[in-house]
């Protein structure tokens, strides 16, 4: 038995895909760019202040003394509700804590070294989290993009009914917009496992929220955390009475003993300094998808429990793989480039995408020169724009303004190749294969 | 060598084989329902054994080897490609009006269905899949994630779907998944 759609249904599923292609293809392209350059986050990071104090580990007290320091000097400031204490890893090896108002380095003995600079990271980070929108909208918003890609994914392959049968065939030095479309066609079909992978995940974080409160007004009385609770485990009734600060130490100590096994990549300090606070700590199982097992302790150190992502119910499992599945960071180097291959793939997808839809209309007789040139600014100025970016970071410091920088550039890269783009004579402007 | 890691690897040349096995189906003249099967059995005993050795991280990291595997036989199929001058489709998508057609306030139509209406429709099936879990004894953590992972999926899948149909069919779609998630949304099933 065949499966073969009709002509009509294979009509229709090109008009979708070229019609999700088109609302989404600008944003999708540079979500897909910014996450392609995003997979060496860490390396990033190291390469931003490769003057940081770097340990393979660091001991139980040594980590104890920082967060007392970190405490002691944000006396007088707004309390932090959440104290973040990232512990060396193969990837970054580095003792880093987060708090509401601060983040610094601590050295091998728990001193404080250095404040903490990545503002390029972190710039890039949301960048591809949020294409720089608030919070919420923006996750939201690069989460629908994520929901385009997989319907993008579907009405391709409804659209391509020999997509399988021709997935060797590149007739890359074809012009007259054959080339493009087996390029288009061809990275399309092979990174298809990879493109279902990171749309369905990044989708699945980007409208977390959306749902989540959705679930929560209509089950839990409008309470999000009894949602998210039910598969990340509860916290503690917070209890804003002063107490002295929390034995992590005792914690970690307690992970070497019981989990030797068990890589611990943090640690969160909830409302620290109360008398409501908990320890929670983060450790990474290796071979597994997930981010890691919560493990819970109170205020003395002592062990009350895991929150089951490790071993739990299937749904805390999936939903704790989303996010190693989606940043590539499950396997080291070679996992980490062959992401950055089929993402740099996916970009190539996005951009060709729209060239096709171009050349299909100038080959009918209707040319867009502006329409393809503000493509040409979309396609060039962004790379171009991270890179000046990345430029003003070494050039500037890490208080450069990369936000205003990159979209600043990237607009007028865009406006430049429109005002530039004039109605050419067939055959004379752009690579021809590009039509 | 443990067992874990043999089956990885097991399934890692698995996974290239059948890249090379269905080079070799799809080149054929003629369709090879023989070769074609042995292409497509070897890509899902890839999936088998990456699954075996380490559950879904062994599945990713086998995919990730048998995407390469397919991206380096591409490579050579690029390289060695002939130029051309064969003149590619000209087929209309009808996303945006050509001259003469003022159908903008059409389109517009379109896509309030299908983004904020399609979002309306796979939330509604998403209480539906929630709600259906919890009764057939899920559990919590499961139907809440359940619900989760529906959102995206669905609206992707009636993205594709509103996208393709004509006017009426859009509305029988978005109706039925109305329904679909009525009883959990007026209702008070999956409380």
């Amino acid at each position: 038995m065949k499966l073969v759609p009709s002509s009509s249904t294979v009509k229709n599923a090109l008009g979708a895909h070229a019609a999700i292609g088109l609302l989404a293809g600008a944003l999708l392209y540079l979500v897909c760019l910014s996450g392609t350059v995003l997979v060496f986050y860490q390396e990033w990071q190291r390469a931003e202040q490769s003057d940081a104090p770097e340990m393979a580990q660091i001991s139980p007290d040594a980590v104890q003394r920082g967060v007392e320091a970190v405490m002691a000097s944000e006396r007088g400031k707004p309390a932090t509700t959440h104290l973040y204490i990232h512990l060396p890893v193969a990837k970054l090896p580095r003792t880093t804590i987060t708090t509401d108002s601060q983040a610094v380095h601590l050295d091998a003995a728990g001193n404080v070294a250095s404040p903490e600079e990545n503002g390029w990271s972190e710039f890039l980070y949301a960048l591809h989290y949020t294409l720089h929108l608030p919070g919420l909208y923006g996750m939201t918003v690069v989460g629908v993009l994520g929901m385009l890609m997989l319907a993008l994914s579907l009405s391709g392959l409804i659209a391509h009914p020999k997509i399988f049968r021709d997935a060797f065939r590149l007739r890359a030095r074809h012009r007259g917009g054959v080339g493009l479309s087996d390029w288009h066609n061809r990275l399309s079909v092979w990174t298809l496992p990879f493109g279902l992978a990171i749309g369905l995940t990044g989708a699945v974080i980007g409208l977390g929220s959306v749902t989540v409160y959705v679930v929560a007004d209509r089950y839990y009385g409008g309470d999000v955390a009894a949602v998210y609770a039910t598969v990340f485990g509860k916290e503690a009734k917070p209890d804003p009475a002063k107490a002295p600060l929390p034995d992590v130490a005792a914690a970690l100590r307690y992970m070497q003993a019981h989990y030797p096994q068990v890589a611990v990549t943090y640690a969160t300090l909830h409302d620290p300094g109360t008398a409501g606070q908990h320890v929670q700590i983060a450790g990474d199982h290796p071979r597994r998808l997930i981010f890691g097992e919560y493990y819970n302790f109170d205020a003395e150190g002592r062990f009350e429990g895991s929150a089951g992502l490790a071993d739990g119910a299937i749904g805390q499992q999936a939903a704790a793989s989303n996010y190693k599945l989606h940043f590539g960071n499950f396997g080291g180097l070679p996992v980490k480039i062959a992401y950055a291959l089929f993402g740099l793939a996916l970009t190539v997808v996005c951009a060709t995408g729209v060239y096709i839809w171009l050349g299909k209309r100038q080959r009918r007789g209707v040319s867009e020169p502006r329409l393809r040139a503000a493509w040409n600014g979309v396609i060039w100025g962004a790379p171009a724009a991270l890179l000046v970016t990345l430029a003003a970071r070494f050039a500037l410091g890490n208080a450069a303004p990369f936000t205003t920088i990159f979209w600043s550039f990237l607009a007028g890269a865009i406006l430049v190749s429109v005002v530039r783009g004039r109605p050419a004579p067939r055959g004379s402007h752009g690579p021809d294969r590009l039509r | 060598m443990n067992g874990g890691a043999a089956l990885l690897w097991l399934a890692c040349g698995l996974g290239v084989a059948a890249v090379g096995v269905l080079r070799f189906a799809w080149s054929l003249p003629h369709r090879s329902a023989a070769w074609n099967s042995a292409g497509w059995a070897a890509l899902a005993a890839c999936v088998l054994c990456g699954g075996w050795s380490a559950g879904a991280w062994g599945v990713s990291v086998a995919a990730l080897c048998t995407m390469a595997a397919a991206f380096a036989v591409l490579a050579v199929a690029g390289w060695r490609a002939p130029p051309g001058k064969a003149t590619g489709s000209n087929r209309r998508m009808g996303m945006l009006p050509e001259p003469g057609e003022p159908h903008i306030g059409r389109r517009l139509v379109t896509f309030l269905l299908v983004m904020p209406g399609g979002l309306l429709a796979a939330l509604a099936i998403a209480l539906a899949v929630r709600g259906s879990g919890l009764a057939l004894g899920w559990g919590e953590a499961n139907a809440n994630v359940g619900g989760l992972f529906a959102v995206p999926l669905a609206w992707g899948v009636l993205c594709t779907i509103l996208l393709m149909q004509a006017r009426r069919g859009q509305a029988i779609t978005l109706l039925v998944c109305g329904v679909a998630g009525a009883p959990f949304i007026v209702g008070g099933m999956g409380a």
